[in-house]
């Protein structure tokens, strides 16, 4: 199996974070980036639907909630370990993926994303009715008080472990990514976007990849809502409004939709920028400003993203060299 | 033309069926306030909607910068009349605030994302609305507000609920806009021009249409519907910037019922989400997930529109 | 030459003396006037300001008292060191701030904290961590039911049975229904205890939850009026507040029920946004004293405030509620021995022993103690929106109800009553 410029460089890149980062970061963003860790997965879902399927998903972070959910009514009600749990939250959140995909297979372009979008708006309503289990009783598991003990996986201690297990989850998330891409769904997907008909016509069962498609999206999502979760140990239906989920798709377009880079820069823009402007104490509402200056300059400047920019900027300078 | 009626009637039948369980075996007076209830918050998804609709169909932009816009705009008009400026010298100064950010956005930013797919340029007007929004909440503090418009103070009693002129004055403008619009869109030559620009940008440029003027107009049309809306949303939901920018998501679900094209289906649509949503209270099960009902809805209708639609060939 | 420059140098120095022993009347800390030296002693607050609400008010004048403190002998003499961290109300910032205060800059204690998302975010790692919070702007259960964390300021719970029991004594409530915000932790917590209260009065209470982001609090007030209720209580933000009493406005129900608040509608702005239809009809639960209270400790409140706060801080009862909280710890830390103030399970040893501080800012005298939860802030007084103002119609008294039995029996235990 081939690898790749990139593949290499992401490796390398992966490496280099797993061994440094938890030790050069302070308390405070250790925090910051087992956050962004989570959400470069979940934009990874975002990242390959819109790259080799062209379909717009404006539903990634509530479907992330979802996986929060399930992973925290997990840990409460049964003594399970964290990875059954990690699993279990991926499941459902992969068949509300395929739950969604249903009327969205009929529809494309923008229908598409607002379907989804409106999903996340429902979804919106859900969490902040019936917020997120923290150890009481019933299906929905909510106690109004302080929430009751998470168990994190066996092998991490605290959080500069979890960074490190985070991690490695992205990297194992990009290469079932990759696997994808070099089997069957992926040549089906890559077909799918040349032409439908064409993949029609050439036996591609497009309804079954298309959905294939959408499940493992739903899979990243509900791993790093599950992960996310552990983070905190709890979970606020602020997060997941269904304005954030139209911010990462936002994002994602700014940082570039092929590869890993654009994911990092996507997820980093999400997180690591607004904590950088909080601890430098920039107004909130100065630092909505910036960051939707930011937005549209890209989206206008930059089609291929950020990343796109980057690596041509590399290129350019390796072609010179 | 058969296939739309069955639609639309199909679509009237389901909200009348969701209606009448809601009310099932309840006093028909307290179910008679709940309706005009409903009526008078969807009348405001219905404006917002319709706002969405016409830009969408002259320009083929779904704008989420109108609540921001509309935000501000409201804001400068409250503060003018704080300054004592006489109210209604405020409210043109609002629509016009509104319809000079709509016309920056349509005439410096649009034309270099018009090659780009649909989403793109929704979240395009999406950075933009976080610009607005940002402005809009550092220049005023956070603080309770009120925006009173004169026709506050003048009510009618419908089925025993009070409905201030106020909200009659949304009812009665979305039916002007729908019949204006409709008018303007099918019988005049740039409306002619809108809808083939909407279309497709390119082949309108090479057999003629005014792409510049024409855009113009359909943004300044969009800034002064927006501006209108936001006054609205600022006396009848509150006057704080957020909540009226974040109004443009079930304004959504409103013009997806009518497909983003039918702007009739998008006013009756916007009553009945509004009306549902206000009858879920009757239900002890429903009544505290009720702000749900714009997006079941709206994922209901898409669904039942796309029955039947074969997956593989072209077109949105 | 020479002369002159002696005279103008002993000129400036006779000026920057009168600056130290500076002509203000605000008392704090040793109050010494003696400016604090040496190694600073590092506390931590966060706050929440971004949408749909800025509660910096508590931290800033937290900040002022510090400042002051700092000018008048400091904690035995040394500074304080105040940092602060707004968590723009959302969790994950919350955590991150919190990990920057306790874990990286090893603050002893957390004074001020003014974020509802902040408590129910950081509770557990308090108390992992053995750092005492005693914050100013609580607004949820996990705030009050958690060991490490106390507030000066009472929240929805206590306010909103005080309005109830004021409705049912003067205004001849029987049925009240409380409306409040569809969160578990906040409306559910609050209006429960209400009907509570209402039930062991052997009369009824019922409660409507409102979503905080929904735009139709129509039916909510159609939901309350089916109810059966001769009062509504609204247990509101101010913001979501006055536009429930815009629709009842509309309904013109201003007469047909009797009208009461938790303290969120006890804000200066909130008079002049609601009009006057509420002209004597609405009557709110507030949580301290006036902000135009007469007492010693509010009048130096306003000193505090006035030289040492930005004139654009709000002096409103968040700030009260920040100065009260500054001022106990100062005070604690105070009575500690110098060599134990940089030990954190020392000082939230010397914190949890706080017992019997009082201030006519608060109705009753507060307290910690060693327990699973803190309230000590339970009695309030009334005030009624009249003339574009507020006006006190009903002093200090004590809530009644199932929920402060406890607190009560706890109270006891300790020697306060």
């Amino acid at each position: 199996m081939p690898i790749t410029q990139s593949a290499k460089a992401g490796l390398a890149f992966a490496l280099l974070a797993f061994v440094l980062l938890p030790v050069l970061a302070g308390g405070q963003w250790v925090k910051i980036f087992i956050s962004t860790g989570c959400f470069i997965l979940a934009a990874s879902g975002v990242a390959f639907m819109y790259a080799r399927l062209g379909m717009v998903s404006l539903g990634q972070v509530a479907l992330m909630g979802v996986g929060g959910w399930v992973m925290l009514r997990m840990n409460h009600a049964f003594e399970l370990p964290f990875e059954i749990n990690l699993a279990v939250a991926g499941a459902v959140t992969l068949m509300f993926g395929w739950l969604l995909a249903m009327p969205a297979l009929k529809m494309r372009g923008l229908y598409l994303a607002l379907i989804t979008l409106m999903a996340a708006g429902g979804l919106e309503v859900i969490f902040s009715t019936f917020r997120f289990p923290n150890g009481g009783e019933g299906f929905w598991g909510v106690m109004p008080s302080v929430a009751a003990p998470f168990r994190r996986p066996f092998l991490v201690s605290d959080d500069t472990d979890y960074l490190r297990y985070i991690i490695a989850a992205i990297v194992a998330g990009f290469l079932i990514i990759e696997l994808h891409m070099r089997s069957a769904p992926g040549r089906a997907w890559a077909m799918i976007r040349r032409s439908e008909a064409a993949a029609y016509a050439s036996g591609v069962n497009v309804v079954y990849y298309k959905a294939w498609a959408f499940g493992l999206a739903g899979f990243l999502a509900g791993v790093s809502g599950g992960l996310l979760a552990g983070g905190l140990g709890l979970l606020d239906p602020a997060t997941f409004r269904a304005s954030e989920s139209i911010m990462l798709f936002a994002l994602m377009i700014v940082g570039g939709s092929r590869g890993w880079l654009g994911v990092v820069i996507a997820a980093a823009l999400y997180r690591v920028v607004p904590a950088l402007f909080n601890d430098w104490s920039i107004d909130a509402d100065i630092s909505l400003i910036i960051f939707g200056a930011a937005l549209l300059h890209a989206i206008t400047t930059a089609p291929n993203g950020l990343s796109g920019q980057l690596t041509d900027l590399f290129t350019k300078e390796v072609k010179r060299t | 033309m058969a296939n739309r009626t069955l639609t639309l009637l199909m679509t009237a039948a389901m909200m009348l069926g969701v209606c009448a369980f809601l009310a099932w075996g309840k006093p028909p007076k307290v179910v008679g306030l709940f309706v005009v209830s409903g009526m008078a918050v969807g009348s405001l998804y219905a404006l917002g909607g319709i706002g969405l609709v016409v830009l969408y169909r002259a320009t083929g932009v779904l704008n989420l910068s109108n609540g921001a816009i509309g935000a501000l705009g409201v804001m400068c008009a409250w503060q003018l009349q704080q300054w004592q400026v006489p109210e209604v010298a405020t409210w043109f100064i609002g629509i016009a605030l509104t319809t000079l950010l709509a016309l920056v956005y349509g005439r410096l930013i649009a034309p270099g994302l018009a090659w780009r797919d649909p989403v793109v340029k929704a979240v395009a007007t999406l950075g933009f609305a976080l610009i607005v929004l940002g402005v809009t909440a550092f220049a005023w503090e956070d603080d309770v507000r009120k925006f009173a418009l004169p026709s506050d103070k003048v009510a009618y009693t419908l089925l025993g609920m009070r409905i201030t002129l106020t909200r009659l004055i949304v009812i009665l403008a979305a039916i002007a806009i729908v019949v204006a619009v409709w008018l303007y869109l099918s019988k005049t030559r740039t409306g002619l021009n809108m809808r083939a620009l909407a279309d497709n940008r390119d082949i309108s440029a090479l057999i003629g249409v005014p792409i510049v003027k024409t855009e113009t107009i359909a943004w300044g049309i969009s800034g002064l519907i927006a501006g209108f809306t936001g006054l609205m949303f600022g006396d009848l939901v509150r006057l704080e910037p957020f909540v009226i920018t974040f109004m443009v998501i079930p304004a959504i679900s409103a013009a997806i019922c009518g497909q983003l094209r039918n702007l009739g289906v998008v006013l009756i649509a916007g009553l009945c989400i509004g009306v549902i949503e206000s009858m879920m209270t009757l239900s002890p099960v429903l009544k505290s997930i009720r702000p749900i009902a714009p997006f079941v809805i709206a994922i209901l209708v898409l669904v039942w529109v796309q029955r039947g639609r074969t997956n593989y060939f072209a077109g949105n | 030459m020479k002369k002159n420059t002696l005279i103008g140098l002993a000129a400036l120095g006779a000026l920057s003396m009168a600056g130290v022993a500076s002509a203000n009347d605000a008392v704090c800390g040793l109050d010494n006037g003696q400016v604090a030296t040496g190694a600073p002693i590092k506390v931590g607050g966060i706050y929440g300001n971004a949408a749909p609400g800025d509660f910096s008010a508590a931290v800033d004048a937290a900040k002022a008292y510090f400042k002051c403190v700092n000018e008048n002998g400091g904690i035995h003499g040394r500074p304080i060191q105040y940092l602060v961290e707004n968590d723009q109300w959302n969790p994950e910032l919350a955590a991150q701030a919190a990990a920057k205060l306790v874990n990286d800059e090893a603050v002893v204690a957390m004074v001020g904290n003014s974020s509802f998302v902040e408590m129910s975010v950081n509770a557990p790692m308090y108390s992992a961590n053995g750092v005492m919070a005693m914050a100013s702007g609580c607004a949820a259960s996990e705030c009050f039911e958690s060991p490490n964390i106390v507030s000066t300021n009472q929240g929805p719970l206590p306010s909103s049975v005080g309005a109830a029991m004021y409705a049912v004594e003067e205004l001849g409530a029987t049925n009240v229904s409380c409306i409040g915000m569809a969160i578990p932790s906040v409306g559910n917590w609050s209006c429960g205890a209400v009907q509570g209260y209402m039930e062991s009065k052997g009369l009824n209470g019922s409660f409507v939850l409102l979503n905080p982001a929904a735009p139709d609090v129509n039916s909510a007030l159609l939901e309350a009026m089916a109810s059966g209720a001769d009062s509504i209580l609204v247990n509101l933000p101010a913001g979501l507040g006055i536009a429930f009493l815009n629709a009842a406005e509309e309904q013109d129900l201003g007469a047909a029920y009797s009208w009461t608040s938790s303290t969120p509608l006890y804000d200066t702005s909130v008079p002049r946004a609601l009009g006057d239809y509420w002209n004597g009809k609405l009557f709110v639960s507030a949580e301290l004293t006036t902000i135009d209270g007469t007492g010693p400790d509010n009048q130096n409140w306003l000193n505090v405030m006035d030289a040492y706060a930005e004139a654009n801080d709000p002096r409103d009862t968040f700030a009260q509620s920040g100065y009260l909280s500054a001022k106990y710890f100062v005070k604690t830390l105070n009575a500690m021995a110098p060599s134990e103030v940089d030990d954190r399970a020392a000082v939230t040893e010397a914190i949890q022993s706080i017992k019997g501080y009082t201030s006519d800012l608060m109705c009753g005298p507060y307290y910690v103690g060693k327990a699973e939860r803190h309230m000590p802030n339970h009695a309030g007084i009334i005030v009624e929106i009249r003339d574009e103002a507020f006006h006190v119609v009903r002093d200090c008294f004590e809530y009644e109800g199932p929920y402060f039995q406890p607190i009560l029996e706890a109270e006891k235990a300790l020697g306060l009553r």
